[in-house]
């Protein structure tokens, strides 16, 4: 019977070589750091790529000098929570506005659907003629591209509220400060958790970005910096430390997010 | 969480529009920050805070200079490139993918992985390996947009439901009746979305490919006044870019919408 069933209609097989998907992917990215590592000691100019293994240790000695870690690190980090918290703040208050007031969803949502649209990076250059190159313009852009992911999952959230709940809520007379904290928001508090995490990946792309783009410090400066001044081992040690850096950061804040979810629990 | 989760979740696509008579609330909104503007300017009235005339008029006046319309000419081009290559590229590895749903399950948390890495510090090394040219700079682009498609498109053309498929299987289908019959028409949905999300994460690439770089292109517009604060400038190139991004984006939308009317998984299709 199963060799007469066509192959698009089985179940996915659980193994291959006896090894699950699970495992392959991590032997697929062993092969191809291993790849990398070998192509950039033979064939490529060591101006253009260097070893995996010479990033680590590249990241490690930056991470071991007081400076870089004070200097461009840090800073980055600081700017990044503060636009992930003005993102958060004013995204959850932005959604609850539209959620109260019919005018304001029907006013803000056509500018919502079509936001991520438009590379809102264009304009970083206003504020910078406006706020100078300080951390003033990049927080404020990086919370700008973080916070409409958090209104709509926020919308979404207090969109969720079953009708019989609010009903409930109406018979026993909450008042619209007792809604909001005994009802509304715990709710609505897993999608918020969503939209949060979220937010954190779009601040920091925002953060590096403008650093990057044009700055006097953190981290994408110092990439850019690295590129410019042709120190291929710094760039890369300071991409490898990124990337360490946005994995982790998305590991700690998702772990307290999920605790959030009471719908996980 | 999945990418389309997150990703397609992030703007519902129907808002609920009860009828209303009046002016309508987006544009009161939008003629309100208009109008804000436009006092604040004349308050201040300074160099830095151009009205939106003077932005307006600036933006007139460059679009008369062959080295701006050159400029703005390359990013469209540029993003029509990358954003061809996402679509046809993006797409076809996709659906590829997610056709070998084992190994879509093993490289999609690479392809994650990757994806999740704040992808503008990469640009240096499409610099290192692509040159200052237009090749560095849409390669960026292309790479902006193209694992969101590929995720997307992968992972409908994994989750198509099994019940077709055994219908089909009872039915003694082709495969390639089974794939324009039944997979394509239902990952459709999902490669709708994933073309109006990539648009503007391709765009949004090139912005900053073209601003870093300096060689041409909006982008390389942009912060060339910025050392000159040429404010009025600026602002009219940032009006042209939203333009620019706004055609396509609110087509696409529709496109989408019309095709989640057709094809989606909320409307019990009768299965033509």
């Amino acid at each position: 019977m199963t060799a007469a069933l066509p192959r698009y209609a089985r179940p996915r097989p659980d193994r291959l070589l006896g090894l699950t998907p699970a495992v392959w992917t991590g032997v697929l990215a062993v092969l191809a750091l291993a790849a990398l590592e070998v192509l950039a000691r033979t064939v490529v100019d060591p101006i253009d790529l260097v070893p995996p293994t010479t990033m680590v240790v590249r990241t490690a000695e930056l991470l071991g000098t007081a400076g870089f870690v004070t200097g461009q690190v840090l800073p980055s980090l600081g700017l990044i929570a503060a636009a992930f918290a003005l993102a958060g703040v004013a995204g959850v208050g932005l959604a609850y506005t539209m959620w109260r007031s019919p005018w304001w969803r029907l006013a803000l949502q056509p500018y919502l659907n079509v936001y991520y649209a438009i590379p809102i990076f264009a304009v970083y250059p206003i504020l910078v003629v406006l706020l100078g190159t300080g951390g003033v313009p990049i927080v404020l852009l990086s919370a700008a591209f973080g916070a409409v992911v958090v209104v709509t999952n926020s919308l979404l959230g207090f969109d969720s509220v079953p009708e019989p709940v609010r009903k409930l809520a109406r018979s026993r007379n909450l008042g619209t400060r007792r809604y909001l904290t005994a009802i509304l928001l715990p709710a609505a508090l897993p999608d918020i958790a969503s939209g949060l995490r979220l937010g954190l990946v779009y601040a920091t792309i925002g953060v590096l970005a403008t650093e990057f783009i044009l700055s006097t410090r953190g981290l994408g400066h110092e990439i850019a910096d690295a590129y410019h001044t042709f120190r291929t081992a710094d760039m890369y040690a300071g991409i490898l430390l990124i990337c360490l850096l946005a994995l982790a950061l998305n590991i700690a804040v998702g772990a307290v997010l999920d605790r959030l979810d009471w719908r996980r629990r | 969480m999945t990418l389309s989760d997150s990703a397609l979740a992030d703007t519902p696509v129907a808002p609920a529009r009860p009828a209303s008579r009046g002016v309508p609330p987006p544009l009161v909104l939008g003629i309100g920050l208009l109008a804000a503007w436009w006092a604040i300017a004349a308050l201040v009235d300074s160099a830095v805070m151009p009205t939106p005339v003077t932005a307006v008029e600036r933006l007139l006046v460059n679009l008369q200079s062959t080295r701006f319309l050159d400029s703005a000419a390359d990013t469209v081009l540029r993003l029509l490139t990358a954003y061809v290559g996402v679509a046809v590229v993006g797409a076809v590895t996709g659906f590829l993918l997610g056709l070998a749903r084992f190994w879509a399950a093993a490289v999609s948390p690479l392809l994650y992985a990757v994806y999740s890495v704040p992808k503008i510090v990469l640009f240096p090394l499409f610099l290192l390996f692509l040159g200052l040219g237009d090749a560095s700079q849409v390669g960026f682009a292309f790479f902006s947009g193209v694992l969101p498609m590929v995720l997307l498109v992968s992972a409908a053309a994994a989750a198509v439901p099994p019940l077709p498929l055994k219908l089909a299987a009872s039915l003694r289908m082709s495969t390639p009746a089974v794939i324009t019959k039944i997979v394509l028409p239902s990952i459709l949905p999902a490669f709708a979305g994933a073309l109006r999300l990539t648009f503007g994460l391709t765009f949004l690439g090139l912005l900053i490919a073209e601003m870093f770089t300096g060689v041409s292109g909006l982008g390389y517009e942009l912060l060339r006044n910025v050392p000159l604060v040429r404010m009025g400038d600026i602002v009219g190139e940032v009006v042209l870019v939203i333009l620019i991004a706004l055609a396509p984006a609110i087509g696409l939308r529709t496109l989408e919408t019309r095709v989640r009317a057709r094809f989606g998984t909320t409307t019990e299709g009768d299965g033509r």
